[in-house]
């Protein structure tokens, strides 16, 4: 029995989506030996009192972490306003100089409309 | 309707309500004395969820009982004496040896054998019950199917896991389902007012649920590599008649001990 | 063996930096072993005495008189479980570098290693306990849980931010039970007033020595330099004192402490200490029910060997 000591504790992340529209999220982790057993742990022990859709399991030792020094490359410089709207804030002033609205985020994303069945 | 067979058409109608009220009511109270002693603390959560959705169907059965003027609910699920009861035998037995306070060696081979046998029967019979001529009935059905697909799920993932891992686990099952196999005709069974049930549209005949349930699970067996007797017996009694074990007696005794010292009282 | 040195000072001051900037602390995050060693100690403790917490409620939950409190308090049970489980996960990430895993928890807890909280050494024997425990002992454990929420170290607060949210129905739900029975008849408020008297000194005791003279350690101090928690045992037994002495009053129920005041110009609480020696008794397996309870554990572990033996995935033959 000694031998296959810590073989039942597998670490398995558990991920879930609380609606249809919403994105996968992380809830926690969880021992389980294997995981068919891990997914039917999932739920009960994170999501007793939340909706939830969707679950996915991953073996955390399937997981590419970041080491704590890799991390330190998530930093950046908050020097890139060209990479959205705020660096063509200007436009909005140039467009009323030509009598036209500016046609931003709000604007754009309103016009989906919804698909008529 | 004469008045004789509105009497009789009720009288099936609350027959039935018993039997599915007392069934889970009573499994899912064996289930709330494993709670902390579980083989995995994972699991231990897990199971508790099983048996609140459980004990929570009881209370819904228990509830329509209380509308066709069987007394409160609470009442129901404390007050009557064991041959009032219609459960099946198989679901109050104890979980094993010991108590649940003092040396509880209970057995997770049974817990996972009879709640796989019944999840499987609960199953056939809600979905029968969908469709019950009795509206409030089918109407709870729908809502109990619902949290079905969990419980079966869940047991059926330690039912093959358990039954595949070879040695003193698949010894421990395979005993496990002898036990329940010598007991759970009484599941499936209708009672004395079966027919009358099957007549009315309660619910469809016993045969057919049992032919299911024979059905649902050979191929279970078969893909684990075992021959599925499908002889259900009822070794230890008739449930649906009133007859019960001193495990009923006693587990009536611990869940009414504070309802009993004083059943008026706002508890 | 200089340079090793000195990294390790410098790591130490950049750790320190980072807790004082108020940054989390993670798991694979080097951290200084004291740090490390005095979390294993107090989430572990935290997490075992969720698991030995839940039976002396498990005790009530196939007795609880209505059909609704049969639900509540397995719900509550459960949530008892399910926060061990939180906190031994998070614990068991601290001890994985160490080699050792939940299974050694569990050995540590049998020999009496790893102690679990005086509250649940104690007997439970009505009711009224069962009530009595999900309002006020949670209500302390609400105290000290919620002055831990901005821990430095990140898999501890977010734990707790999870636990701290389901404490709020685990507080309604002895509420319920306590308004119910301060409301009914005599046995009823009988029943209440005995498990009040019967825990006062294990809920005292609960917050821990106001110093470390009482019983000759403390790990407050520690645990405030590394941002764990910023209130002291004391701070903590007194807020608690103001959120729940009124209401006990309020329902008619006494406290066993003819002392017990607020005195208007210290701005504190006066109360008498409990026996602080039987503290240090109880916290060591000695108290009434700690063997029955550790028993109990240990009996569900043994008894499901077979289980976890047949499932651990079978090492592979390379």
């Amino acid at each position: 029995m000694s031998l296959k000591r810590h073989e039942f504790y597998q670490e398995y992340e558990v991920f879930s989506k609380r609606t249809h529209t919403a994105t996968m999220q992380y809830q926690f982790s969880l021992l389980a030996p294997n995981e068919e057993l891990a997914l039917v742990l999932a739920q009960e022990n994170f999501m007793r009192r939340e909706p939830v859709v969707d679950i996915w399991i991953v073996k955390r030792s399937n997981i590419r972490k970041m080491s704590p020094d890799e991390r330190a490359s998530l930093s950046r410089l908050q020097n890139k306003d060209y990479r959205n709207t705020k660096g063509y804030g200007y436009l909005k002033k140039k467009w009323r100089h030509y009598e036209q609205e500016m046609l931003d985020e709000k604007e754009i994303l309103s016009w989906g409309g919804k698909i008529k069945t | 309707m004469t008045d004789q067979t509105k009497e009789a058409s009720n009288q099936a109608l609350i027959e039935l309500l018993y039997q599915l009220a007392d069934d889970d009511f009573i499994l899912a109270y064996r289930g709330s004395e494993w709670l902390g002693l579980a083989p995995h603390i994972e699991e231990d959560v897990a199971y508790s969820s099983i048996n609140q959705d459980t004990m929570g169907h009881a209370t819904m059965y228990y509830h329509l009982l209380e509308e066709l003027g069987e007394g409160q609910m609470d009442d129901l699920a404390h007050a009557r004496e064991a041959s009032k009861r219609k459960n099946a035998i198989i679901l109050e037995r104890v979980n094993g040896p010991g108590h649940y306070l003092k040396e509880p060696r209970y057995d997770w081979a049974l817990a996972v054998v009879r709640h796989y046998y019944y999840s499987q029967a609960k199953k056939i019979k809600i979905d029968s019950l969908k469709s019950s001529s009795y509206k409030p009935l089918a109407d709870v059905a729908v809502k109990v199917s619902m949290e079905l697909y969990y419980h079966l799920m869940h047991w059926n993932v330690w039912f093959k896991q358990l039954i595949e891992a070879g040695g003193e686990a698949t010894e421990r099952m395979e005993a496990a389902i002898e036990v329940v196999r010598a007991d759970f005709g009484d599941v499936l069974s209708l009672g004395p007012l079966g027919e009358d049930m099957t007549k009315l549209g309660l619910i469809e005949k016993e045969e057919h649920l049992k032919k299911r349930f024979q059905e649902k699970m050979t191929p279970v067996f078969e893909s684990l590599g075992l021959l599925y007797n499908s002889e259900l017996g009822q070794r230890s009694g008739k449930g649906r008649q009133g007859e019960h074990t001193e495990d009923l007696q006693d587990a009536l005794k611990t869940l009414s001990e504070v309802y009993d010292s004083n059943p008026v009282a706002v508890w | 063996m200089v340079n090793e040195t000195m990294l390790t000072e410098e790591k130490y001051e950049q750790f320190l930096a980072r807790i004082e900037a108020g940054e989390k602390i993670e798991a694979d995050d080097w951290m200084p072993d004291e740090y490390r060693k005095v979390l294993i100690k107090l989430i572990s403790m935290h997490g075992i005495s969720e698991i030995m917490g839940a039976l002396p409620e498990k005790e009530w939950v196939p007795k609880a008189p209505s059909l609704k409190r049969k639900l509540g308090i397995m719900a509550k049970v459960q949530d008892e479980m399910g926060h061990g489980q939180l906190l031994l996960r998070v614990t068991e990430d601290l001890i994985k570098p160490l080699g050792r895993t939940r299974e050694d928890l569990m050995n540590d807890l049998f020999t009496g290693d790893l102690k679990f909280h005086n509250v649940f050494h104690m007997e439970a024997p009505t009711w009224g306990d069962a009530g009595l425990i999900g309002w006020l002992v949670d209500g302390a454990a609400i105290i000290t849980q919620t002055n831990m929420l901005s821990a430095s170290y990140g898999p501890y607060a977010r734990a707790l931010k999870r636990i701290c949210a389901e404490e709020v129905f685990h507080a309604q739900h002895g509420e319920a039970i306590i308004m119910a029975l301060a409301e009914g008849t005599d046995e009823q408020q009988t029943m209440i007033q005995d498990a009040i008297d019967r825990w006062w000194e294990s809920l005292l005791m609960f917050f821990g020595p106001g110093d470390a003279k009482a019983t000759g350690s403390s790990k407050q101090d520690i645990t405030a330099k590394y941002g764990i928690r910023s209130k002291s045992n004391e701070e903590l037994r007194q807020d608690f004192f103001t959120k729940y002495v009124p209401r006990i009053l309020s329902l008619g129920l006494t406290i066993p402490d003819p002392t017990m005041h607020y005195d208007q110009g210290k701005e504190e609480w006066i109360y008498q200490q409990p026996d602080w020696s039987k503290f240090k008794e109880i916290v060591q397996n000695r108290g009434p029910k700690s063997k029955d309870r550790l028993r109990l554990r240990e009996l569900s572990y043994e008894n499901n060997a077979w289980v976890r033996e047949a499932l651990s995935p079978k090492s592979e033959v390379v």
